[in-house]
């Protein structure tokens, strides 16, 4: 039936992994779970096929004062099941142990969680919500991209077909408290309607909000920063009338589009009720 | 390409292109136990077991099972017979076709740290049954977990 097979490459380590991916439509392979579908369907055929599997520097995560990294080969499982993660990290947390099902949790890797980029996705807000930054090497550069400047549209970041995303860096902050929740209308495992990753960061004193951020995915060609949310909650105690402004300024900025998990409308009335219990459940935490 | 892995307890070498799917490849070795349903990750009547997690077969890239440990429903069936008479005692399965990923689902459950009712019922949601109504799969694997 196949013509001609598909070169597997199997390295075990990154730079042997950055050679390997030289030719042209070559891929990156993390659990395989999105690109199976697409190889199914031939909607994808690529040449080779460069499986990080066994590669084990990209595996694991390390909790410090002032940061966690998660390497890219970490599975959603793993990330939902690690005690730092869930203490110092709530919201990355329960985005992880929502994806899909028990099945695709335990293949599906981090790194193919990013790259992917489809707008529905749990990660991405969750994990942008606290100031989340993917290191990217390639074999000629390294650089350090914020996961909120990681997305251009539908499918597409701003990865270079040669480029490894190799770990992911979040910084620890102070006082601040994050969440995420989501809304399947349709079964447990399905992609959300929307998703709403959230963080408050309260000042010295305790009280008043400093910093704030809020994000969605399920509304929009990539996830949706809504920058005035923000704006609307530092300075405040973030008292329910101030997460009603800011759930407000959701409603304007998302992008929703009508399919079978909703019409537009709704979408667009979910996601600013979602973002304020996402806040609501920040600041419960 | 030449693929090794362990398949029901015995080291496996298959000559197999690496871009096949693992549900394919297992029914080729009349493993025929493992069934399709929705083919897209959904259903969960393809569940095998890789390294103690449960897996989609058929969104599995059989390269990508290289030196893993995978188990089907054939093999788990004789290691753990007292999960197949869980669920006969309990009458969990009525058509059948759900059955063998149900089973191999329950007996990877350990992966997830499971064990009240409720993160049973989270954990066995990603294994969809149009017959029993779900009840007698809870039970049987509740029975299970409590035997062991
Ligand atoms: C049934 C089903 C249900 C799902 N439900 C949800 C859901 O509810 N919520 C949700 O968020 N997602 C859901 N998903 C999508 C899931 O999150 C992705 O399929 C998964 O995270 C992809 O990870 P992977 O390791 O399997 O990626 P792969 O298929 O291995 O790779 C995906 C893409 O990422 C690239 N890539 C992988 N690793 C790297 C790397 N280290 N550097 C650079 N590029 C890389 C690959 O080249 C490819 O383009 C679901 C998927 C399925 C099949
Ligand atoms: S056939 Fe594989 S999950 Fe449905
Ligand atoms: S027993 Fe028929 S689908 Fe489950």
């Amino acid at each position: 039936m196949q013509s001609t097979e598909t070169e597997f490459l199997v390295p075990t380590s990154v730079s042997e992994a950055l050679e390997s991916i030289s030719k042209e439509d070559a891929i990156f392979l993390g659990g395989g779970t999105s690109t199976a579908l697409l190889y199914k369907t031939r909607l994808i055929e690529p040449s080779r096929v460069v499986w990080l599997g066994n590669v084990g520097e990209l595996k694991g995560i390390f909790a410090s004062d002032g940061e966690v990294k998660i390497g890219s080969m970490t599975t959603a499982a793993e990330i939902a099941a690690n005690r730092d993660i869930a203490r110092l990290l709530p919201g990355v947390c329960t985005a992880s142990g929502v994806i899909g099902n028990a099945r695709v949790r335990a293949m599906a890797t981090l790194g193919g969680a990013l790259a992917h980029a489809d707008p529905r996705q749990d990660m991405p807000p969750a994990l942008i919500a606290v100031g989340a930054e993917v290191s990217v090497k390639s074999s000629l550069s390294t650089r350090r991209i914020p996961l909120a400047e990681f997305y251009e549209g539908f499918l597409e970041t701003v990865l270079d077909p040669d480029e490894l995303i190799t770990e992911v860096t979040i910084p620890l902050v102070a006082n601040r408290r994050s969440a995420y929740i989501r809304y399947t209308p349709t079964s447990e495992g399905d992609y959300p309607t929307v998703g709403a990753g959230s963080s408050v960061t309260f000042g010295s004193d305790g009280k008043i909000i400093e910093a704030a951020s809020v994000v969605l995915c399920g509304v929009g060609s990539v996830p949706i920063i809504s920058n005035q949310a923000s704006q609307l909650l530092v300075g405040t105690t973030g008292d329910d009338a101030a997460l009603r402004r800011a759930a407000e300024a959701v409603r304007e900025i998302v992008e929703p589009q009508d399919d079978e998990r909703g019409s537009a409308a709704y979408k667009r009335e979910m996601a600013s009720i979602f973002a304020f219990r996402s806040l609501k459940s920040c600041l419960g935490s | 390409m030449k693929i090794n892995f362990s398949l029901n307890g015995k080291g496996t070498e298959l000559d197999v292109d690496p871009m096949s799917l693992a549900l394919d490849v297992i029914r080729g070795l009349s493993l025929t136990g493992t069934k399709e349903g929705c083919g897209v990750g959904v259903c969960g009547a393809c569940t095998i077991m890789v390294n103690g997690a449960p897996v989609s077969s058929c969104i599995c890239l059989v390269g990508t099972l290289v030196d893993k440990d995978v188990w089907t429903i054939e093999g788990l069936a004789e290691k753990m017979p007292e999960l197949i008479d869980s669920f006969v005692e309990n009458e969990g399965m009525q058509c059948g076709i759900c059955t063998p990923g149900q089973i191999v689902a329950a007996a990877s459950i350990d992966s997830a740290g499971v064990s009240t009712s409720e993160e049973i019922r989270k954990y066995m949601a990603g294994n969809l049954c149009r017959c029993t109504g779900y009840q007698t799969i809870v039970s049987a694997v509740e029975d299970h977990l409590a035997v062991n």
